[in-house]
């Protein structure tokens, strides 16, 4: 919905939601505090039944924030992991099937090269798009029909052989599960209840007496972190998107190894 | 409670200002109306610095600003070793235009999808393609598969680069033909074979697949070898699975032949050339001259059973210049060390960049205004040597070389032709009475041409 978002610099994204709760609390403050004072105004002790709310509150969506924080940074890691657990078992393919006869281990090292050099260049741009990319299927198949075309000739190459598959097993297994990461996020829902959240603690802060300098300033912070935190969880939701986001470093390394060999 | 008394009134600015004695006052408080005001200043001017920042990064191209190609190309089956290197050299190519900034200010994207060797897979990937807006395919090998695809090209009006040596003897104003065709290959080999240099050889067997490419090229050698020094001594074609070539090479033996003309697919080359090494034919007493081994397939044959025999080809990685020296490097430096550069993948690399060339003097990606600037002969100077497009046959003017296979499976060149040969894809020694002009009357059909077997 606004993956947008992911398209701007990380600094000034930061910057623009904390001037954007910043301001949208400013202008609250002169254009609605005035309307929903006249609901607390003659409330005896205003402040005080406001300051209970809005802690009451506070703890429930601070709760909740926390919460979603602690997703989207799991989902991030997991996704990171995935990542790692597939370039490894791609470099150990690799040098598996370096041990084969030539042609085989020639031509199956060009197919795990040609693999890692299109995971760099054209899966990420995808995956930064939300897309989950398949032509990758086409070289792992590519590969598979190679791999299994071998027949093994001696015991030592019996061994290779089942090893390699083996390998080859737990790197499909890496890469299904990187693919299942592209689209992982934070549901919808859980977003409208967070802005929701949001909102209502803006709201409540307007209705506190203070001088209006006081007002500015306090809410203006209180604001301000809101907007950070959010900030915080929306840049590591979607793991592939976005500044904050995994890079295909990993890959990059294996990948020059495997062409200055 | 009251946390906000009512503030005793106190001078505005302007009175203060008025009384012309502010060097005497204490410097005015913020009044709720001056800090709103200073408050919408600042925002304002906030967000006109901010604004760009804000949204940068979204002017980047949406997906339909893209150039899509389609890159039609085996992956998986048994074509694939030997189209998979093209794919390679022709995403090597679009990369290089991406870097270079793209074509008409736009990105060209390739869509790679694997048509698994499956000539109705080609047909099926050929429309998802043109149907996602391809502007232009790459690819095909066998010519089953381009024929499959031809019909596609001619209902969507796209181009189809085809960068293949193929047997000739066909046109599409839709097709641009980038590799050798018989008259540019297979005739000048056996001219060479006949002559001093080539060991005057007097008596030719031909060995090819059944299918239309052997038995065409098959064809047209019997008929064009009529009245020269170098006549036929015999002819088999097999199918793609034959493994063993026993028969075949009684055959040749017993047919006094002291040389081969070989059209076999790569790989069933591999048994042939066993087969001959295992009955003590070597290369210098029976020389094969093949059609369809490149720097690829010499990854899958064993030096000491093709060293010394020949290929005939329009460019070998070993070709000087420094054109292919820094292509061959930069392919390399690209998808690896060990990677060898072949005549298809040379071809397959050059005809995009002709495309892309002629598409920048067009201004336009529309069939008509790329044929129209293809037609104006200026080509592209690739590694093998320039490229460019006959206006009247569609097909590519190519030079005929001939290497030795050396026992690092490279070519040592034995014989160049002085000059690219025009394309002649109908031989009068074939196809009597056929031409192809498309700038005048396009294609004339002659008599029709019967071979033998089911093509």
């Amino acid at each position: 919905m606004f993956y947008w978002i992911y398209d701007v610099p990380s600094p000034t994204l930061a910057v623009g939601m904390i001037a954007l709760f910043v301001l949208f609390y400013w202008a609250g403050l002169i254009l609605v505090r005035p309307v929903l004072r006249q609901f607390v105004k003659h409330t005896p002790a205003c402040n005080d039944v406001v300051g209970y709310v809005l802690s009451c509150f506070c703890v429930f969506y601070g709760l909740l924030l926390g919460l979603i924080a602690v997703t989207a940074y799991q989902n991030f890691s997991q996704a990171e992991a995935n990542v790692t657990h597939e370039a490894a078992a791609l470099s150990a393919l690799y040098e598996d099937v370096s041990q084969y006869p030539q042609p085989y281990g020639q031509n199956l090292r060009w197919l795990l090269r040609d693999y890692a050099r299109y995971v760099i260049r054209y899966d990420w741009q995808l995956q930064r798009r939300g897309i989950v990319p398949v032509e990758g299927t086409i070289r792992t198949q590519a590969f598979e029909e190679q791999l299994l075309g071998f027949q093994p000739r001696t015991p030592a190459e019996e061994i290779l052989h089942a090893e390699a598959l083996r390998q080859f097993n737990t790197f499909l297994e890496a890469r299904r599960m990187r693919l299942f990461t592209v689209t992982a996020s934070i549901p919808a829902v859980m977003w409208y209840v967070v802005i929701l959240g949001a909102l209502i603690t803006i709201a409540m802060v307007w209705l506190f007496d203070m001088k209006f300098i006081s007002h500015l300033l306090l809410g203006g912070m209180l604001s301000a972190y809101l907007g950070t935190m959010i900030f915080l969880i929306a840049a590591m939701d979607n793991p592939f998107r976005g500044e904050v986001s995994i890079s295909p470093e990993v890959f990059q390394s294996i990948f020059e190894h495997m062409v200055e060999e | 409670m009251t946390l906000c008394p009512a503030p005793p009134p106190r001078p505005t600015r302007r009175s203060v200002i008025g009384s012309g004695c502010a060097a005497t006052l204490p410097p005015p408080r913020p009044t709720r109306r001056s800090v709103i005001g200073s408050g919408c200043a600042a925002t304002l001017v906030a967000a006109r610095r901010l604004g760009p920042l804000l949204f940068a990064g979204c002017g980047s191209l949406p997906a339909g600003r893209v150039l899509p190609v389609g890159l039609l190309h085996s992956q998986t089956g048994p074509l694939a070793i030997s189209a998979t290197p093209v794919r390679d050299a022709q995403i090597h190519a679009v990369e290089q235009i991406n870097a270079a900034g793209g074509l008409l200010g736009r990105p060209v994207e390739f869509r790679a999808p694997d048509p698994r060797s499956r000539p109705n897979l080609f047909a099926t990937r050929a429309r998802d393609l043109l149907e996602a807006g391809a502007v232009a395919l790459f690819g095909c090998w066998t010519t089953p598969s381009r024929l499959a695809v031809l019909p596609l090209v001619e209902e969507f009006q796209k181009l189809l680069f085809y960068a293949v040596p193929y047997e000739g003897g066909e046109a599409s104003r839709f097709i641009v033909y980038g590799g050798q065709i018989p008259n540019q290959q297979v005739l000048p080999a056996l001219e060479w074979l006949q002559s001093v240099a080539g060991g005057l050889r007097r008596r030719v067997f031909v060995v090819g697949n059944d299918d239309r490419y052997g038995r065409l090229i098959g064809y047209l050698v019997g008929r064009w070898l009529e009245g020269r020094v170098l006549r036929p001594v015999g002819q088999t074609f097999l199918p793609v699975t034959l493994s063993d070539f026993r028969d075949t090479v009684a055959l040749i033996r017993d047919s006094d032949a002291d040389c081969v003309l070989n059209t076999l697919s790569g790989n069933t080359s591999v048994s042939l050339f066993a087969a001959l090494a295992a009955a003590g034919l070597d290369s210098r007493r029976l020389p094969v001259v093949s059609t369809t081994i490149g720097e690829d397939e010499l990854r899958n044959l064993r030096p000491d059973q093709v060293e010394g025999h020949f290929a005939t080809s329009a460019y070998f990685q070993t070709d000087p210049g420094t054109v292919n020296a820094a292509w061959v490097e930069g392919f390399r430096r690209e998808f690896g060390f060990d990677r060898v550069t072949s005549d298809t993948m040379e071809t397959g690399y050059a005809l995009v960049h002709l495309w892309a060339d002629a598409v920048r003097r067009a201004g336009s990606v529309a069939t008509t205004a790329v044929i129209q600037a293809l037609r104006d002969g200026r080509g592209f100077d690739g590694p093998g040597g320039r490229l460019a497009m006959d206006p009247a046959t569609q097909h590519c003017a190519k030079p005929c070389r001939l290497g030795r296979i050396r026992s690092d499976r490279q070519f040592t060149l034995v014989h160049e032709s002085p000059a690219p040969i025009a394309p002649d894809p109908f031989p009068a020694a074939a196809f009597p009475g056929w031409s192809c002009d498309w700038t005048q009357a396009g294609l004339v059909r002659g008599a029709e041409v019967k071979l033998d077997g089911d093509l």
